[in-house]
């Protein structure tokens, strides 16, 4: 019988791999393992074999391919794949190796180690370590994690929380969700450490209902490490649970995401008070996004310095790039801080996919500013992306090529915009309101001379007077393809 | 004890009868021990809440940034073209709801669409058909 590892990560199922698993499920000469995947999508579904050279692949497999790699025919060794050789694979290091619900697989790769370290520590000397790391918060904020922490351990109540961000509501991203999907006891492990340093024993998991198997095997994995006894410290049973999402994007905000856990509508609330004083039920709470705690099991078990001595001066370590759009090869890249967006998209992305010339690329979500050609030599770092006035957010990048409209893409934001605001702030909620309006106006042909300005003016209103990123952010997409593509603008120009 | 969360009693109700009517919820704010006007709210605010019976099959078509670089556009098209079907509505025979949602996380593996709990990717326009023909009534 031949092992073969074959992921179930969602997008893995979704590229063929539930075909495959079908087609060869009750095949006697297969033992068929499922694993996290590699993150490299544009190869799956990926079928690996433990070869005496190591593991090799066969990609973008077919059913029928099944005798050819049992013949061992025709793979090519992992380690050779450029898009994955020249990645740091930091936090995905067990990617595509690992089963998602083994324990025993968990702890043979070092999983539990950072927590154990931890546990020998002082909190104030794992928070030193976080410090360290330079860690900051990987959900868009940018905010430096051991300060959270901090003022969370120091603020005295009789019930303290962890919260892990699992919205991912950003589209264009998914590293959460393959954390969750791929190695579930990673977050478990940076929650527990958390817990640890700020002397929380409640942990609150708030997943976005538009990922289903991310939820069942987060669940499953806290089930499964409650039961080995992994759910302590210093002999205090720690409670975790897991609460779904209901569609609303603003949820990921994280006072809106407080109001939700409490079962109310998300509706962004002015800080102070900050969570980390007065959070969840008005106790001090740690709430950080789940990439950043599953960060921070390896900060803890190889110091603060090891993850420092990666990236920039004010950007340290790694960042898990999510490329997606109309590139040669979609998938997650984990690198240092500092390569250019032109190297990424070129190095990893593969470039253009096949009859697509490139128009422009979007980083960070729905709020993110747009790049044309002209600007990819900017470095993928918070400091470089704030001066140009954008954001890198959660690290997504979507590339669109030249059959987008860009007076469509812009309507398209300020939709969603207007959809999914709170409510709470009026530029906001009538901003995007009148911004969508007026785009389709001019995406329809009857646009008006001052349309133009008046975006601009409608854009910096919402900037300004906007609670929360959303508000804050909804003019950029709209002011850069304005920017950047003046001559679909034109108007009177339009059919 | 834990604190009244009208969240999770309205996903509690919806898990049990498909959807919340409205006429109940006076009932769930006095079960509450909340105004009616609270509970209403919350009721709004949240796309997944739905105060109408959904079809017997949901089918979720993405719009998140990736799907619309990769023209996701002409794959709802085709839905509502086979189904003649717009957004948010149900087909007359109760077989079909369709949605548009904000990204599953399939950036990668674009454009998405999700019919029930399968989701599907790299979807293109010709292949909706056969996917909408293969959906089993049970």
């Amino acid at each position: 019988m031949t092992r073969l590892y074959l992921s179930n990560d969602t997008s893995a199922l979704a590229a063929g791999a539930e075909r495959l698993a079908e087609a060869w499920a009750g095949t006697p000469a297969v033992e068929l393992v499922r694993t996290s995947s590699r993150g490299a999508f544009f190869l799956e579904p990926m079928v690996e074999r433990d070869m005496p050279e190591g593991r090799t692949a066969w990609c973008n497999v077919r059913p029928e391919q099944l005798r050819q790699i049992l013949a061992g025919r025709g793979g090519t060794p992992v380690a050779g794949i450029p898009f994955l050789a020249g990645q740091t694979r930091i936090t995905f290091g067990n990617f595509g190796i690992t089963q998602p619900l083994s324990l025993d697989e968990y702890v043979a790769h070092g999983g539990f180690k950072g927590l154990s370290r931890a546990c020998e520590l002082s909190p104030d000397a794992v928070i030193w370590q976080l410090k360290a790391s330079g860690l900051r918060g990987r959900g868009g904020a940018a905010f430096p994690v051991w300060n959270k922490w901090q003022v969370a351990r120091e603020t005295a109540a009789d019930r303290k929380f962890v919260v892990a961000n699992a919205d991912e509501g950003d589209a264009g991203t998914y590293c959460d969700r393959m954390v969750m999907e791929g190695e579930p006891f990673r977050l478990i492990e940076g929650l527990l450490i958390c817990a640890r340093a700020i002397g929380a024993e409640s942990v609150s998991i708030y997943c976005r209902r538009e990922y289903p198997a991310a939820a069942r095997t987060v669940q499953a994995a806290i089930e499964a490490a409650d039961r080995a006894g992994f759910l302590k410290l210093d002999g205090r049973r720690i409670h975790f649970e897991l609460v779904l999402g209901a569609g609303s994007y603003v949820c990921g905000e994280e006072t809106a995401l407080l109001e939700s856990l409490e079962g109310r509508r998300g509706v962004v609330q002015a800080k102070p008070p900050y969570p980390a004083v007065s959070g969840l039920y008005g106790k001090p709470t740690v709430l950080s996004n789940v990439l950043t705690f599953a960060t921070v099991p390896g900060i803890l078990a190889h110091g603060g310095d090891w993850y420092a001595s990666l990236g920039t001066e004010r950007s340290r370590g790694t960042i898990p790039l999510q490329i997606g759009g109309r590139v040669k090869q979609p998938g997650l890249v984990e690198i240092p801080f500092g390569a250019t967006l032109e190297e990424v998209l070129e190095r990893f992305g593969g470039g253009m996919a096949d009859c697509s010339r490139f128009k422009a690329v979007q980083v960070g979500g729905p709020l993110g500013s747009l790049f044309p050609a002209s600007r990819l030599g900017i470095p993928i770092c918070y400091d470089a992306f704030a001066e140009a006035g954008a954001v890198l957010g959660h690290g997504g990048i979507v590339v669109y090529d030249d059959q987008t409209d860009m007076v469509d893409l812009a309507r398209h934001f300020m939709a969603f915009t207007a959809e999914e605001s709170c409510g709470k702030c009026t530029p906001c909620r009538i901003g995007s309101v009148r911004g969508r309006e007026i785009l389709e106006r001019i995406q329809a042909g009857a646009g008006l001379p001052g349309d133009l300005e008046l975006l601009a003016e409608l854009g910096d209103t919402m900037k300004a007077a906007s609670l929360c990123a959303l508000g804050g952010r909804a003019p950029y997409p709209v002011l850069t393809a304005i920017e950047h593509f003046p001559e679909e603008w034109a108007i009177g120009k339009r059919r | 004890m834990r604190p009244t969360n009208i969240l999770q009693t309205l996903l509690a109700v919806q898990d049990a009868l498909g959807y919340v009517p409205p006429p109940a919820v006076p009932a769930i704010a006095r079960a509450l021990e909340m105004s009616a006007a609270e509970v209403a709210g919350v009721l709004s605010y949240y796309p997944d809440l739905r105060t109408t019976p959904p079809g017997s099959h949901l089918i979720r078509v993405c719009l998140g940034e990736s799907c619309v670089a990769n023209h996701c556009s002409r794959v709802l098209d085709a839905v509502r073209g086979h189904l003649k079907l717009d957004v948010g509505a149900t087909t007359a025979d109760g077989r079909f709801t369709l949605e548009r949602v904000y990204c599953m996380g399939n950036c990668a593996v674009a454009p998405t669409v999700a019919v029930d709990d399968r989701i599907y990717g790299r979807v293109r326009p010709t292949d909706m058909v056969a996917i909408l023909d293969s959906v089993a009534d049970g």
